[in-house]
């Protein structure tokens, strides 16, 4: 259904504006994560480098978001649609900033282990883990582009997969660590690496959430499938 | 039920099946809805929806106009007040009205409030009628501004207190209901916060029915809206809802300034 105009023509072009900002946000986030996950396996320090300080512009893009919001809440008193419209374009901006630090972070750990030359260990999962919860994050925000709740509701379910390589990942480097104490510094690093991601994945199903109340006026009521068992392991 | 749930409001008013006519035309088509007892229903809806046209129904102000006919019953405390044993006047000394522009008796702010009681046989003798004034004056938040200069002429006051001033002789003769009718349309914005809070404050008091042009008005001093269309009611239901997940289309675009 083609959405109705607003007979104020400056009212429809700041929500134009608002959501063309969350979705570079969106874009940049995807792309800082994919970067560190790509950079996960380079190790290219200059790459490295680039996501650390693209890190501000991500800061800077949520906070002109905000701005551009208070601006349409004080001036063009947003109801119903055009209010949660509002509400989530604040929410959504600022799960991507976050988002992006935890990219950040990956490249800041993926440094430490580069620079150390410590051995590596080979994290089979983690990669794939990485890729999982990047399409996570390239579906949800075409749900939030096109309004789309199946997409979003779908993003929302797969978020147990990342849950269960995070904890399959979590078991293998404590083993590894546990053989080989001179792992230790490279393991715990990357099961902070795996962390994050997993996070990253729990915000995509955060995003998704409120596509489902931007377009329906409510969140799933549901409570979402989770598996991260990382918190229950005593041992290997 | 938890002491912190507020009891549901038990209905004051109840339209059945409201039709009105201008002659031939048709502005209101069976309307039903009840109203809740000492609480604000705001009716919003475009120019000639209908709204005021309904708000009229419930004091018989359509009685003043001859090609006007009204169909469907309009029910307070379990009587209908479209019977014919009822009596306008005495009905529109129970609901009360209060119009777009304040507009003052050329008398002064005492005779003003006193009118209606003195026609309506209300005070016995000065004593009582002063007490009636100086009550309706301070429910409607105009006593402090003028209890040194009640003898004052009305049309000297303000807009915004004139409005009051007519809110008070309203409330002067002792209405469970209230209507008001666009009743900040003619205000600046000071004199119509003013007279918001004068709406909550009396809604212990009354159950105030009030047609507004202004979404946020209705959104800020209403608990139930309605929303008109094409003669029409095409929703009702909590404020709240109205204005953050309204259930219908036609009331999400005219609450959010859209064409279609």
């Amino acid at each position: 259904m083609e959405e109705q105009q607003h007979i104020s023509t400056a009212f429809d072009k700041d929500l134009l504006a608002l959501n063309e900002m969350v979705q570079a946000l969106g874009s940049l986030a995807i792309a800082q994560f994919e970067t560190a996950i790509d950079a996960l396996a380079t190790q290219h320090v200059k790459t490295l480098d680039q996501i650390i300080s693209n890190d501000a512009k991500l800061d800077d893009l949520e906070a002109t978001i905000h701005e551009k919001a208070l601006e349409v809440i004080a001036l063009r008193s947003p109801h119903a649609k055009d209010l949660r419209q509002v509400l989530v374009a604040l929410k959504i901006a600022t799960i991507l900033e976050r988002t992006g630090d935890y990219a950040r972070n990956i490249a800041n750990r993926t440094k430490v282990i580069a620079q150390a030359s410590n051995e590596n260990i080979p994290g089979v999962n983690i990669g794939r883990m990485g890729q999982v919860a990047q399409q996570m994050l390239h579906d949800v925000m075409r749900a939030y582009d096109q309004h789309d709740v199946d997409l979003a509701l779908a993003v929302w379910r797969r978020d147990i997969e990342v849950d269960h390589m995070h904890t399959a990942f979590y078991k293998e480097v404590l083993a590894s660590m546990a053989r080989d104490p001179n792992l230790v510094a490279t393991g715990a690093h990357l099961l902070f690496i795996a962390k994050n991601i997993e996070r990253i994945g729990d915000y995509a199903t955060g995003i998704a959430e409120q596509v489902h109340f931007l377009v329906r006026g409510a969140v799933p009521e549901d409570s979402r499938p989770k598996a991260d068992r990382t918190s229950k392991v005593v041992g290997v | 039920m938890d002491s912190t749930t507020k009891p549901m409001a038990a209905s004051k008013l109840k339209a059945v099946d409201v039709s009105v006519f201008y002659g031939e035309k048709q502005a209101l088509y069976d309307v039903s809805l009840n109203i809740d007892e000492k609480s604000v229903t705001s009716f919003i809806g475009p120019s000639g929806c209908g709204k005021s046209t309904f708000l009229r129904c419930f004091n018989r102000m359509n009685d003043v106009i001859p090609s006007c006919r009204v169909a469907g019953q309009i029910i307070m405390d379990d009587v209908d007040l479209n019977s014919p044993k009822i009596d306008p006047v005495l009905l529109r000394a129970r609901v009360g009205m209060v119009f777009q522009k304040p507009n003052p008796f050329p008398k002064t702010i005492y005779e003003n409030v006193a009118y209606g009681p003195r026609i309506h046989g209300l005070a016995a003798n000065r004593q009582e009628m002063d007490f009636i004034v100086e009550d309706s004056l301070k429910k409607a938040g105009l006593w402090k501004e003028v209890s040194d200069r009640l003898n004052d002429q009305a049309t000297g006051l303000s807009g915004g207190q004139q409005q009051r001033l007519c809110i008070a002789r309203a409330i002067a003769v002792g209405p469970d209901v209230l209507l008001m009718d666009e009743p900040c349309s003619a205000l600046d914005p000071i004199a119509t916060s003013i007279i918001e809070e004068l709406i909550s404050d009396l809604q212990n008091r009354f159950t105030i029915m009030i047609v507004t042009h202004s979404m946020q008005q209705a959104a800020r001093v209403s608990q139930k809206t309605a929303y008109f269309h094409l003669g029409k009611l095409i929703e009702y239901g909590d404020t709240k809802e109205i204005f953050t997940r309204p259930q219908n289309e036609q009331t999400e675009a005219y609450i959010s300034g859209k064409i279609g």
